[in-house]
């Protein structure tokens, strides 16, 4: 009884943690790849590095201070709001938002665009790397 | 018959006076409708929308970047639907709200119905314009936050 109590939790446990899908997967290598090259310390994509460069402010392309959480909140299970137009952003987190980290094109693309945007500067493939092992627990 | 004929062509003249086609193309509600307003390409001429979609890069001070073949495709649709009316007459620049037509209907709007958070700027059509959405930018579809119809 024990035995199967244990299993069913380690596999609720399991079914809570996160995953990326297999395209997401091979887009992490690849910056994986590019983060090993860029530095041979690099030790694997770091969530709480992520948390910080989603959370930290900046001076933006805009020439005004603002982190990622200026549009999207700090609650990323809540609806965001674009701080320029007025116009709602969709929940950023995996959890409540299904569809978010599955594409990896959109991924690419909103990266860059909002790096740009906050850090007005792309980001690093490390960067990259830790702010979608961040994304991807919420 | 005739008198119909002319009340019609009133009646059309005047509805598309303020009206314009709704964006109705897929791409364009993704890329560009998903993060503002879905400003009808009418609402800007031609040469409006090349210097848009010229610097994407740098759109208002957003980075906007499409890859080229959104680009080339969300080009094609802004400029074959482009402005060649009264409401875009004029406008060299590449702001809609800086066409001679649009400052002169907007003109008696105050400031501070213009300044307030549930508008911000004339950019935000939709804040007033109910149906802004459709095209319609007809008088007695205007509702301004915090005052009320504008008839």
């Amino acid at each position: 009884m024990k035995k199967i109590f244990l299993m069913l939790s380690c596999s609720a446990v399991m079914l809570l943690a996160q995953e990326f899908n297999a395209p997401m997967k091979a887009y992490l290598n690849e910056l994986e790849k590019e983060a090993k090259a860029q530095n041979a310390a690099f030790n694997g994509f770091d969530a709480k590095r992520g948390e910080s460069i989603f959370t930290s402010k900046y001076i933006g392309k805009k020439a005004q201070e603002m982190s990622c959480t200026t549009c999207h909140k700090s609650d990323l299970k809540a609806t965001g709001l674009n701080v320029n137009t007025n116009k709602t952003i969709a929940p950023l987190a995996p959890s409540a938002n299904a569809q978010r980290l599955t594409d990896v094109e959109e991924v690419q693309k909103w990266l860059r665009r909002n790096f740009n945007d906050v850090y007005n500067r792309e980001g690093s493939a490390l960067e990259k790397g830790d702010v979608l092992t961040y994304l991807i627990n919420q | 018959m005739r008198r119909i004929i002319l009340g019609c062509v009133m009646l059309a003249s005047m509805t598309w006076a303020k009206n314009v086609p709704a964006a109705n193309d897929a791409l364009y509600q993704k890329e560009c409708a998903s993060c503002h307003f879905g400003y009808q390409p009418a609402l800007l001429n031609a040469s409006g929308w090349q210097k848009v979609m010229g610097n994407l890069q740098d759109h208002f001070g957003t980075d906007a970047s499409l890859s080229q073949k959104e680009h080339d495709a969300i080009l094609t649709y802004v400029t074959q639907n482009a402005g060649n009316s009264k409401l875009t007459q004029g406008n060299t620049t590449m702001r809609i709200s800086q066409s001679p037509y649009f400052i002169k209907e907007h003109r008696r709007i105050p400031e501070r119905l213009i300044d307030q958070p549930e508008v911000k700027s004339l950019s935000q059509c939709a804040a007033c314009h109910t149906k802004a959405e459709q095209g319609d930018y007809s008088e007695r579809t205007i509702v301004i936050p915090n005052y009320g119809r504008w008839e």
